[in-house]
């Protein structure tokens, strides 16, 4: 019994392995010399082993600013979503304000117009504005998230009355009672909703694609596509390898917490 | 008096940011979109004269348009079967925590942490004519990318590996929600394996599994990146997805007012399935 369990358990991981495959085979041959990858027929081997695609990618390729510039996209984009959202989710979980109700309905609307199907109009907004190839395009239409709002209000909803009553009672400000109570008391889903949205934007490929036309203004996903279409494999796959690290790093850190988000997020009772 | 004037504004200070966001770049574009299908505009999509129903008739006597649209439902199609069977064989594999669970559990969520367009790199790779490694381990010297149907199948594998691990992950959560007590009492009752897969552990993951099937076709009508980097929507259009055609239209070709046509086709469809979705969720599915 216990050797047919230990079986099965191996098999599943074999069946992880042919899952994830098509990354093996990218990694291999990201280190394998051009002369190797060029040879007819093909062969997957590493006896020839050499970080020189690693090297190249980084001198000749702009890979260092492509990252760069997928930096200053979250380092704007991440902070606007999760402070917008919350300061939302807290006007619609703690008050009651005229037209409340019709301006909550107005974001449950806009929840149902799929980005991707104004993209264009959007883009031609943007280039009226004269703003392709700037930051400004490739972060101001990311500053909020309405998903978001909804999320941290559902949680906000859920927290006991008697802490609002009681703070606001002692004379707590609304600003004080934001910052020293609801914020800290949303730390996991903060964490959570971070560690998500870090991998969505990085990963982002339609938008920054869109909105930059010169390779210094590039992210990683949209440079990386570029190099595909001029370099030879090893260079291309070194530096998608290389580009996929970070995200991968994310997830495998916080991936209890991102799954415990997604269920949450997507499944309401 | 002048304090109780600031308390009153509060809550609309708070809701300021997003939604002045909310209606600068999703209801104004939305209605643009819109207006725009009915209009002759300049290049930057600025109105010029109304132009009735012409792009609207210009698209629907296109066959380009209607092979893009039947192309896009079939990639939607198979995403969402593919990616489904797939992840739901995967989720009822790893319900249980073994010895190896976390390892295996890891592989078949790794892909989820890789960019749409870094997949279709990687597999740029593998189903390239010339030096792809398909064409060398099968022998073979077929230009899989730049012939119509195994160029719509190379997308569509992509797409559906793109979505099997986040999927996986969702309906992971959903059966290891499953209560301990209820499946113990189904085995005291004697219900074997099968029975509790499906008279137990699906209809409690039902929420999990409808999320699910409706995420796929959803996310695959919008499916661009694959086609873009893989086949370039080619060969003669075979590719080509709504997404896809959007693009080329408005920023290609210059034809914005057609590209508006499509984006509201689009819209039209992927809110039908959202209805459906919501209609399925009240109805059917079983909660806690």
């Amino acid at each position: 019994m216990k050797i047919k369990a230990m079986m099965f358990d191996i098999f599943k991981v074999l069946i992880g392995i042919a899952m994830v495959s098509p990354v093996i085979i990218a990694l291999i041959v990201s280190f394998m010399p051009k002369a190797d990858i060029m040879t007819s027929p093909f062969e997957l081997t590493l006896v020839h082993a050499t970080f020189q695609n690693y090297i190249e990618a980084f001198k000749y390729l702009n890979l260092g600013i492509y990252l760069k510039n997928t930096a200053v996209m979250l380092i704007i984009c991440l902070p606007a979503q999760l402070l917008t959202a919350l300061l939302a989710a807290y006007a619609f979980s703690h008050f009651e304000f005229p037209f409340k109700e019709a301006l909550f309905t107005i974001l449950l609307a806009v929840m149902m117009i799929p980005g991707e199907t104004i993209m264009v109009t959007v883009f031609k907004m943007i280039s009226g504005w004269k703003l392709i190839d700037t930051y400004a395009a490739l972060t101001i239409t990311s500053l909020t998230n309405v998903g978001a709002v909804f999320m941290f209000r559902q949680y906000m909803k859920s927290l006991p009355k008697e802490l609002w009553e009681a703070a606001t009672m002692d004379g707590c400000g609304y600003n004080a009672y934001f910052g020293y109570i609801l914020v800290p008391l949303c730390k996991t889903m903060i964490v959570t909703f971070s560690l998500r949205t870090f991998v969505t934007i990085y990963n982002s490929y339609f938008w920054p694609f869109l909105v930059t036309t010169k390779d210094s203004m590039r992210t990683v996903t949209t440079g990386v596509a570029l190099i595909s279409s001029t370099s030879h494999s090893g260079l291309t796959l070194a530096a998608a390898i290389t580009t996929s690290v970070i995200p991968l790093i994310v997830y495998a850190f916080g991936m209890d917490k991102i799954v415990e988000g997604m269920t949450a997020g997507a499944v309401k009772s | 008096m002048k304090k109780q004037k600031k308390q009153l504004l509060y809550p609309y200070f708070l809701i300021v940011p997003t939604l002045v966001s909310c209606i600068i770049f999703k209801f104004y574009p939305f209605l643009k979109t819109i207006l725009s299908s009915f209009s002759v505009t300049d290049q930057f999509g600025a109105w010029i004269g109304w132009a009735g129903t012409t792009f609207w008739e210009m698209m629907f006597a296109d066959d380009a348009f209607w092979q893009t649209l039947v192309t896009t439902l079939k990639y939607a199609l198979i995403t969402f079967v593919g990616t489904f069977v797939i992840a739901m064989i995967l989720a009822m594999l790893s319900t249980k925590h073994t010895k190896l669970g976390k390892v295996s559990q890891m592989l078949y969520a790794l892909p989820i942490a890789i960019a749409h367009s870094t997949s279709s790199v990687i597999f740029l790779f593998v189903f390239k004519g010339e030096g792809g490694l398909l064409n060398s381990w099968l022998g073979t010297d077929i230009a899989w990318l730049t012939k119509a149907d195994t160029a719509f199948w190379a997308v569509a594998v992509v797409t559906v590996w793109t979505h099997i691990s986040g999927s996986f992950l969702y309906l992971l959560a959903g059966f290891r929600g499953v209560s301990e007590d209820i499946l113990e009492a189904a085995i005291v009752d004697g219900a074997n394996s099968f029975t509790r897969a499906v008279k137990i552990m699906i209809p409690m993951a039902s929420p999990q599994i409808f999320y699910v099937l409706f995420l796929n076709i959803i996310s695959a009508l919008g499916v661009f990146t694959q086609v873009k980097l893989l086949t370039g929507g080619g060969p003669s259009g075979a590719t080509t997805s709504l997404m896809y055609e959007i693009y080329l239209r408005a920023v290609k070709f210059g034809e914005y007012e057609y590209a508006c046509c499509v984006s509201i086709v689009t819209f039209l469809i992927i809110f039908v399935f959202t209805r459906i979705q919501f209609a399925f969720e009240k109805k059917m599915v079983y909660y806690q």
